[in-house]
């Protein structure tokens, strides 16, 4: 058996998990540290303030979803790991990297927009959903990074 | 991660935000038949937080960035005045804190003490070399003037070089605003008072918009090359107002700072925010005074709006 084929295919995994994980949860602290900032002055716009806290976290689930089916995939999951050769794990290992790259820097970027949003909610409540919107925007980056991954992870020839 | 200091002050100031005081309400305030009607008007817009003293908005601030050098930065007039005060208070006898301004990075209740027993070391840095050489200067040559002349350029030497030290491009370019506005006044005044150049080139500080040995030899040839040196260094408006009418200019002064502080309102993130909000604080307070003074003194509408200064919202 080639282990590093299965090594470099769960190397992705990891990636992917981590580090959208680490930008979900780096966007989503600075999100919070804006939204205590605004619910410390006013603590009736906190429902307002937690949309926009929450967009960025999504990164982090597409890393995990990303992670479990390319883990799923190999069959580690199955218990019965699959025979890859190097090539193969180098293939699960770039499928996985548009997720965790694109992840981790649209996290970042949506929660500096997130932030900006959040001072839309202080300023000017009955704006929040356009603060709400200019947010979600950026989230378009990270879905079509997680279909590539997606399409890729399933298109490998095993 | 810098760029995205004080995310939570700044998400806070802006909230507080909503509590300034906009032109309507000043137009509002300018019309109110008297001090109830005021009150009632302040306390609808503001809540049960009234007007806010720069020092509690000053306290605020400091609490959410506790670190930041560069907001200190603000203070440094207040410091300096305060150095003056308790100088003279030294020297005259009297009380000195009746003539301290808040808020200050110093030590006021043991301020007069410190210099008393010269221990300049006790002091924050950036004014414990100018406290030292100020002392000096008052006891050798008895002219009160000249020493807060003296303290006055230390001030804008000292704004300008900690802002380039530690401070921000908001800031570096407040310390510009506020040395140029106030040279300007200072070589007007000597220019028209005929000080001698000893006197002028103490009092004026100098900035790399306006260089001081051309503003020293401007003033002394006359008010006249004062105005043409002001035209070309791109204070054409300055040099304007200034020949209208001293009140006019220092309106001028102010609006420019509140203009650079304008440019930090949709900034989420760092100290140019929290700076400008301070600035606001005390554009809205010197506002409330004017009005206030203006119908001390039977000032019409019309008087009144035109001192009014620039607001941040």
């Amino acid at each position: 058996m080639n282990s590093l084929g299965i090594t470099l295919a769960i190397t992705g995994a990891v990636l992917a998990a981590l580090f959208a994980g680490i930008g979900s949860a780096r966007a989503v602290g600075l999100v919070g540290e804006a939204a205590a900032g605004v619910v410390s002055v006013d603590p009736s716009k906190f429902s307002k303030v937690l949309i926009l806290q929450l967009l960025p976290g999504t990164q982090g689930l597409y890393g995990l979803l990303i992670a479990i089916l390319l883990l799923s995939r190999v069959g580690v999951l199955g218990g019965e790991a699959a025979d890859l050769t190097t090539a193969q794990g180098l293939m699960f290992l770039a499928a996985s990297l548009p997720m965790a790259i694109v992840g981790y820097f649209s996290a970042m970027a949506q929660g500096r927009a997130a932030v900006a949003g959040v001072g839309i909610t202080a300023k000017k409540p009955e704006h929040n959903g356009k603060g709400i919107i200019m947010a979600a925007m950026v989230e378009t980056y990270a879905i079509l990074a997680l279909l590539v991954s997606i399409l890729l992870i399933y298109n490998i020839a095993i | 991660m810098s760029t995205t200091k004080y995310a939570n002050a700044v998400a806070a100031i802006k909230a507080m935000e909503n509590t300034l005081l906009t032109r309507n309400d000043m137009e509002q305030l300018i019309g109110a038949s008297g001090k109830a009607e005021t009150e009632a008007l302040l306390s609808a817009k503001k809540g049960a937080s009234e007007t806010e003293s720069a020092e509690t908005v000053w306290k605020m601030i400091k609490s959410y960035a506790p670190e930041s050098r560069e907001l200190e930065i603000l203070l440094y007039k207040n410091d300096f005045h305060n150095l003056k005060a308790a100088l003279k208070s030294m020297i005259s006898g009297r009380e000195a804190n009746r003539y301290y301004v808040r808020p200050t990075n110093l030590d006021l209740e043991h301020l007069s003490g410190i210099l008393a027993e010269k221990d300049y070391g006790s002091l924050p840095v950036h004014i414990r070399e100018t406290a030292r050489e100020a002392y000096e200067l008052l006891v050798r040559t008895s002219d009160g003037q000249l020493s807060d002349s003296f303290i006055d350029a230390e001030t804008l030497r000292i704004i300008q070089k900690d802002s380039e030290d530690f401070g921000g491009e908001f800031m570096q370019r407040y310390a510009q605003l506020t040395a140029v506005c106030a040279d300007i006044k200072t070589a007007y005044r000597c220019s028209r008072m005929k000080k001698p150049r000893v006197f002028l080139e103490t009092a004026v500080c100098g900035s790399k918009e306006l260089d001081k040995d051309a503003l020293v030899n401007a003033a002394l040839e006359g008010t006249e090359s004062l105005m043409t040196l002001l035209e070309g260094a791109g204070y054409s408006e300055a040099a304007r107002l200034l020949n209208e009418s001293a009140a006019q200019f220092e309106k001028w002064c102010d609006d420019v700072i509140m203009e650079l502080a304008q440019t930090a309102r949709m900034k989420s993130f760092g100290a140019e925010p929290l700076a400008a909000y301070y600035l606001a604080v005390e554009a809205e307070q010197k506002n409330l005074r004017i009005i206030s003074v203006c119908r001390e003194f039977g000032a019409d509408r019309e008087t009144i709006n035109e001192r009014m200064r620039t607001l941040y919202v």
